[in-house]
Formats: C-alpha cells, structure tokens, sequence
C-alpha cells in the first residue's frame, strides 16, 4: 500500500489538512513542496512554458466558456436544487447562475441592487412588507415569472423546515402568511415586527411553482434539468469531472449575459486550483493565495489580478467571559492593548487587510462607523498602557507572570483550528505579545470540528473566531453582546461563543429590528458601537478579506479595486451581478 | 479442510471487527456534518440555515446500539445509505463512480510495477555482479525511498507544468466525453501516465530486490546446477527453473497489493487531481459524511480481507506443509 509504505504522519496531516481552502497554506507549513515548487518557477519566469494549452482549454466549439472555481470536489454529482442552501450539496452556479433572489445585497455598494423584484416597500406598522415583482421575466422553459411563484417558494419553505434555502430560515419563523395578490405583487405578513427579515426575503431564491409544485420531497429532489430566471439555465455537459452550463436564451436582462457559458473542471483540492490558476486555465475564482504578488500574479503579470477588499466580517479574539478574570473588562482591554495588530497582519495576512478599530466592523461598514466609538484607545497596540492597567486592576506581576488577586496566575490556553495557518500565526504572534504583559498563553490547534464544538458551548478560555455579519450591524452586535444569542456554558451556541450580552444591547436590536426608518437605525447602530468600544465584548483583530481573483486574457468587466460596482469573490450574493456585467475580450 | 474452516472463521471474525470499526470511528470524531459545512461556509451562513441543513441529512438522533443494530442489517443487503456530500445521492453512486478510475490507477501500476520489477530483479540476479545488477537495485532503492508524495509533486510541476508533457488533472481531456472511441480511450492512457507511473517508480525497487533476492538463493539449490548439468539452455534455466521458484514471495506479496489497489492510490489521486475513491475519501471526511465514509472503509477493508483470505487459501495449494500446520 503506498500509504504505509511512506508516512502515516502525512496521511494523517492530508487528512486533516484536507479540511477547507486553507490547505495550500497549510502544506507550506508542513510539507512545503508545492509552494516553494510555485514560488521558484514564479520567480524564474518559466511558467510563461506552460501555457500552451490554456487557450484551447475554455474553447468548446465555437462558444467560449468561462471557466470557474468556487467548490472543492472529487467528482461532481448533479444536483441543481437551490432550496438545499449554498455550500451544500448543490453545485455553485444554482444559486445566482440557475435562480435569482428578489434583490442582491451588494455588500461593497452597501446597497439592495432590485433583481427579480422593481421595488418593496414596508407598511406603516412594518408588520407587511410588499415586494412588486418584475413584470416580463421569464423561466428559461418560457413560462411566465409572477408573483405566484414567490409565494409559492416561501411557502414551501415555511411549510419544510428540514429546506436549508439560502435566507429563508432567518426569516420563516417570523413569517405569518406570503400571499401573492396580483401577477405582480408579493405580500409577506410579519407575525411580530421584523424589520431585518427584508434582507433574508430579498436573498432567498425563487424557484418555479410549475415544476416545485409537483415534485414529492423537495429536500431530496435532484433537479437535474432546471428550470431557472437566472442568465446561465442550459446544462450543455455533465460528467464527474467537468460540467457546463450555457448562456438562458429567454434571459430578462436585455443583451445579457454577454458571457455565453460557464465551465467547471472539478478540482479536488486547492492545490488543484493554484496550479490551475498560476496555468492561466482559470478565468475567475475566490481562494486564499500567500504572497499572492509572487505565486500568482508574477506568472503573468498583465492578466493575473486579485482583489481582497476587507468587507468580510471581523476576525476576533474571543476571551470566554463566563471564565474569570475576562468578565472583567479592564483584563480585556489590557489584553487588546498587549496585541500588536499590525504585526498580525503584516505576517499572518500578508496585508491583505489592516488592524480593526474599535466598533468591531468591517470595512462593509464604513457609512454607519461613528467616530466616537472607532477611536478608542483598546485596540492600538500600547504595552506600558496595558500593564498599568493590570496593575491598577490588582493583578500584580509575580516574575514573569501576573496573578488574579485572589493568586491565581493568568496562564490559559488559545484556541484555534489546526491547519488554518493564518489564524495560527495571528495566535502565535499574540501569544508572544502578551508574553510582555505577564500573561502566559499556549496556543492550542484543534481539528476544526473539536475547536467549533468547543467554542459553541462555552467550553474554552481564549479562542480566535470569526464574527457575524449580515446586510446591516444587527446581525453583528446581536451575535456578539446580546441576550438573544447568549447560551449558558454548556449548550450549544452558534454566535456569541464568549458569553456576553448586555441589556441596554438587548433594547437597542429590538428597536432596530422595529424600524425601517433608516436614520433610526443609524442612530442606533451608533449607541451600538458606542457600547461595543466601551464594554469590549471581545477583541477585534482585522476584517476578513474576501478573496477573489481574475484573469483578464480571456473576459473583462470584473470588479476590481478601481472598478468596485461589487465584490469580486465568486462565494458572494454579487457573483448574480458580476456574472451579468462580465464581457469577452473582443478579439484584436 | 480443518485449516480451511479455520482460516475462513477467523476472516469471518475480522469482518465483523471491521464492519464494527466502520461504525465507531468516524462517530467518535467530534462535530456533525452541520459543523462541517459551518467550516466550509467560516460564518458566511446564518445558524438558523445549519441547523436546517443538519435536519435536512437526516443526522440521526437514535441511541447508538440501534443506529448500529441498522447499519450491520443495511450492510447485509447492500445498502450504504446516502451521501452527505452529494447528498440526495446514494453512497454505492458515489462510490461507482470513482471506483472505476481507483482500480484503473491502482490497477495498473500494481501490475506494471510487478511484472517490471520481477523481470528485472530476475535479470540482475541471473547476471549477478553485471552493470545491472550493481546500479539497478540500489538506484530503485533510492527512488522508493523518497517520500511518495514528493516523487508526484515533482512529477507534476516538471513533466506537467513546467515542460507540458503530461496533463495536470483528470482521467481524460476536458474536450472529450465518454464514450468507445479510440481518442477517448488513448487520452485515458494519456492521463494515466503520471499517476500510474510515478507510482511504480516509487514500488519497483521493492518488487525488483526481494525478487534478485529470492532468485540468488534459489540458483544456488542442486536442482538448478541439475538443470545447467544437462545442458539446458540458459533461458529456460532461468525461466522455468529458477524464476518460476523463486517468483512464490513475489506471487504473494502481489495478491496483497491487489488487495490494497482500492485505498492505495489516495494521494496519487490529490496530487494529480484523478477523479478516484481516495478523493473522495478525503471530501468524506472533511465533510464529516458518515455514510460516505463508511461505504469506502467497508470497501477497502474487504477488499484486504479478501485479498488476504485468496492468498491463504491459495497457499493450502502451493505448501502442503500448511495443510498440516
């Protein structure tokens, strides 16, 4: 068996290392042969050799195909239903390629880009939201698109819980009735007011009532020939290994796509793709790259080009407040003082992004940050300021590290997902760091499922995580200090893993989850990041960065930093926008 | 006949450990295949959409010894259940569609590694202290040697990035579909090259010394100086009375290789992007899909056994001392 034959030590790393797109990062860290490997002949030049059968690759006949990577797979299984949730076992282009939401949420614009719905519009006591459905869409079988059809997947999806959907489930609960008035009217009556619920009903994907409507179990229901309003509806190909989908001649968007088809060579791993990539073969893709300059780009600088905008949510230092000292906010706020964020990501991100400021959002949110709570003085990086305050806190220093006042020393262990080298770099480097204010800290990697199921019930002292992020703050500050999310240690939470909610916070979302008044929730959303800067539920280190990457020999118009109509990352809602404006390059 | 019954009981017992073992390993892996998808998705998807994603599978809530008592009852007739991964499709889908490209990888380059190697040691023995002998073995030794995954990486950014000689990935060219034709089936060979091949690179040396090895101390029996006495030609020395002894150690090593051609070729598959069962394997587990992974231990595990059990069996006939034994 070759395996043994070798070493189970690197079965056992593939195996774990195997885990999520990080993997090529991780095999720098532990194998390194395929990075250096790339990085060499990136730097000599010598990929240019290799390209020959790049152009021909996305040539099928006379239609050019752009070829795409969004999912990691062995062999592709065809499964085209979008009620089964995004990431799932459905392939990528169903959602936004196949079937369309009522708007698209278009994270970087901050702002719902109208889809398959003109317009909506919340009743006085914002307990009916009304949706005008776009008049003269088709699905690409040619029957008529109408607001029967809305109504009809939001039924579905109230009715069947075990629908993951790709929004809905936020929303379906607080959902009395969805009614279709008219051809060209979708009426959703609130059972309690939701004001937030538009966001989720926006996203959802409306699937035809007249094919849904006919089959037994939509949960196991394959949809191998779909019937979509979305611009790329023809699956021209299917094998294990690549599928095609070509250009819906009945698309609603005069002239569009002007893309004729997407193609989708299975790729196991993210090694795969980089090769692939770094080959010119792929047209359009959202991976974590290093040194993306000398991996990437390099090997062919004119069409070669990345975009990583850091509008993702905020990437945390959880401290476990249900553990004492963290539920003491001087210790919190010492230990932020203590960590240098611009040496995490200047080395764990390769400056893919910057330092958080105080208000714990992400650059998705520039319009609402208030500067009165951005500029606190917790997240710059100050060792004098952070000492003092554990002095004053009465945890003095015995050596090298401090004790509680009660004697206890603050030794604790860091959480964080073995293989996701970024994140454990970012820990190493603040393992160090509070090494000088007298607290001692081991990072510990866990395999991701042990490291979630520890975080989720309580069950950890100090973890790296991420954050929630939605349209507006809501859903960000009700996942990191409110009751809402809060769990007692022990049970399962899937947000606020720290243990932290405060009152007035609780008061706060429910007001803005009852207005759709958007100065009211500005305003709140500003006593929101006022509270986030002065209790420090957590300690915000960079916002994520989305990953998106192009190669412009082939096909134009994608978003970039100088053209940013929307996020370039093919996992985002905007791939619907990016799809439709993407162009071939005309042939010289 | 006893050590037949024997022989055949203590395979029975190793199945059912196995079976067992298929069970209970990836159920005491932490998390649920909701967790999974959390990781995949890193907080892009609402809790809410997990959760009913979770339900949607079907991760079951039964007590363990029934969920067990279920799991022996389907694998009796046959039934794997349903992929997560590829959820709604079954398990046995799943599997035969990689299954093919496992056994045509693994498959060939057993074979090929073993009829080379055998030949070759063959010679170099027959030729002991020739130009063969003494750079051949310990040159192979080397190449084997080398981590595995190494050799193919290598492979792969040389012969196939650098220079373009072979293909990246697949099992066949992105241009051709499927079907009986000989540009359909020449591209197959043409992928198979560098997974197939780096693969016997790595096994030769093995196959080639114990094969020189065997061979020396058989041509040192009477029998064979018998045959060179009667003045046989040297050929048919070598052949029908030295190699064909001497090949016994190679013929059972050969049965166990086959046995381990379906979970042997896993990293050659991810290196190389080959669309076989080792991949997906490693989606399986990534994905914490239970049913998935069970279905391809329980074929693995039964394909050693099997192998196994052939090999003993075939031994009966070949040694009569374990007849006795």
């Amino acid at each position: 068996m070759t395996i043994k034959k070798h070493d189970d030590s690197l079965f056992a790393q593939l195996l774990a290392g195997a885990i999520d797109r990080r993997e090529f990062m991780r095999r720098a860290g532990t194998i390194s042969a395929a990075p250096m490997l790339m990085k060499g002949a990136a730097a000599s030049g010598a990929l240019a050799l290799a390209a020959p059968a790049a152009g021909a690759y996305a040539q099928d006949g006379d239609v050019l195909l752009m070829t795409v990577n969004n999912e990691q797979q062995g062999t592709w299984s065809r499964n085209f239903n979008p009620l089964l949730g995004e990431g799932s076992s459905c392939r990528w282009p169903t959602h936004f390629g196949i079937y369309e939401p009522l708007f698209v949420w278009n994270t970087i614009q901050s702002e719902a880009v109208p889809w398959l719905a003109e317009s909506w519009a919340f009743s006085e006591d914002n307990l009916t939201l009304t949706f005008n459905i776009r008049q003269g869409v088709t699905w690409s079988d040619g029957t008529p698109f109408t607001a029967n059809d809305v109504a009809f997947t939001w039924n579905l999806m109230i009715g069947n819980e075990a629908l993951p959907g790709n929004g809905a489930r936020t929303a379906a609960p607080r959902l009395a009735s969805v009614e279709a008035t008219d051809d060209a009217t979708a009426v959703f009556t609130f059972s309690e007011v939701f004001t937030i619920g538009l966001y989720p009903i926006g996203a959802q994907l409306i699937v035809p009532e007249h094919i849904f409507s006919t089959i037994e179990d939509p949960v196991t229901f394959v949809n191998e020939e779909p019937v979509g309003t979305g611009p790329f509806t023809e699956v021209a190909r299917f094998e294990t290994q690549i599928f095609e989908l070509h250009a819906n001649p009945n698309y609603w968007q005069e002239g569009k796509p002007a893309v004729q088809g997407l193609r989708l060579p299975v790729f196991p791993s993210n090694e795969a793709v980089q090769l692939a990539a770094v080959n010119g073969e792929i047209d359009w893709q959202a991976n974590f790259i290093p040194d993306i300059e000398n991996v990437y780009v390099s090997a062919d600088p004119e069409h070669h080009n990345w975009w990583f905008p850091p509008t993702g949510a905020v990437v945390h230092l959880y401290l476990n407040n249900a553990v004492a000292p963290f539920d003491n906010v001087d210790v919190r706020k010492a230990i932020s003082m203590a960590i240098n964020r611009e040496q995490i990501v200047a080395i764990a991100m390769f400056d893919y992004t910057h330092p958080a400021d105080s208000s714990g959002l992400s650059d998705a949110f520039e319009s609402w940050k208030n500067e009165a709570a951005t500029g606190a003085d917790w997240v710059s990086y100050d060792p004098d300021a952070a000492n003092e305050l554990l002095d004053a806190a009465g945890f003095a220093r015995d050596g090298d590290v401090r004790r509680t006042p009660e004697g206890e020393a603050l030794e604790y262990e860091l959480n964080v997902v073995s293989g996701w080298s970024d994140w454990v770099q970012a820990c190493d480097i603040m393992s160090r760091n509070l090494e000088e204010i007298g607290v001692r800290v081991t990072v510990q990697p866990y395999d991701f499922t042990a490291w979630i199921t520890r975080v989720q019930e309580g069950d950890f002292t100090m973890s790296i995580g991420w954050s929630s992020q939605g349209a507006t703050v809501f859903e960000f500050y009700r996942g990191v200090m409110s009751n809402d999310t809060l769990e007692p240690v022990g049970e399962s939470a899937g947000e606020n893993w720290h243990r932290f909610a405060l009152e007035e916070v609780d008061t706060l979302i429910a007001a803005f989850a009852a207005t759709s008044v958007e100065e009211e929730q500005r305003e709140i959303a500003d006593q929101l990041q006022v509270l986030y800067a002065e209790h420090a539920p957590a300690v915000p280190l960079f916002p994520g960065p989305q990953w998106g990457q192009f190669n412009s020999s082939r096909f134009t118009g994608f978003p970039s930093e100088e053209n940013p109509y929307a996020i370039l990352s093919t996992y985002a809602a905007e791939r619907g926008i990016v799809m439709t404006t993407v162009t071939p390059v005309e042939e010289a | 006949m006893e050590y037949v019954i024997r022989r055949i009981g203590f395979y029975a017992l190793a199945a059912w450990a196995s079976l067992t073992l298929n069970f209970l390993l990836p159920r005491m892996m932490p998390g649920n295949p909701g967790d999974a998808l959390a990781a995949q998705m890193q907080g892009r998807v609402p809790p809410e959409t997990l959760a009913a994603m979770a339900q949607a599978y079907g991760i079951s809530d039964d007590p363990i010894w029934r969920q067990y008592i279920s799991y022996i009852g389907n694998v009796f007739r046959g039934e794997l259940g349903v992929s997560i991964s590829a959820f709604p499709a079954p398990v046995s889908e799943v599997i035969q569609t990689a299954l093919g490209w496992t056994l045509l990888v693994g498959g060939v380059s057993v074979v090929v590694a073993f009829i080379v190697g055998t030949s070759l040691g063959m010679v170099a023995a027959w030729r002991r202290g020739s130009w063969l002998d003494s750079v051949l073995p310990p040159f192979l030794q080397l190449f084997g040697s080398f981590p595995y995954f190494w050799v193919a990486m290598l492979a792969l950014f040389f012969l196939g990035l650098q220079w373009g000689v072979f293909p990246l990935r697949h099992s066949y060219s992105n241009d051709l579909s499927p079907e009986f034709s000989l540009a359909f089936f020449s591209s197959v060979g043409y992928h198979l090259v560098m997974p197939a091949g780096t693969i016997i690179v790595v096994a030769l040396g093995g196959w080639v010394l114990s094969m020189r090895n065997s061979m020396i101390s058989t041509l040192s029996e009477d029998y064979v100086m018998m045959a060179e006495a009667k003045g046989l030609s040297q050929r048919r020395v070598m052949f029908s009375y030295a190699a064909r002894n001497a090949m016994l150690p190679n013929l059972t090593q050969f049965g166990m290789a086959l046995g381990f051609v379906i979970g042997g070729s896993l990293i050659t598959e991810i290196v190389f992007a080959y669309p076989g069962l080792g991949y997906q394997l490693i989606t399986a587990v990534r994905r914490l899909d239970y049913p998935l992974m069970q279905g391809i231990f329980l074929l693995i595990t039964m394909a050693v056994l099997a192998a196994n059990l052939i090999v003993d069996l075939l031994y009966v006939r070949l040694d009569p001392r374990v007849r006795r034994g």
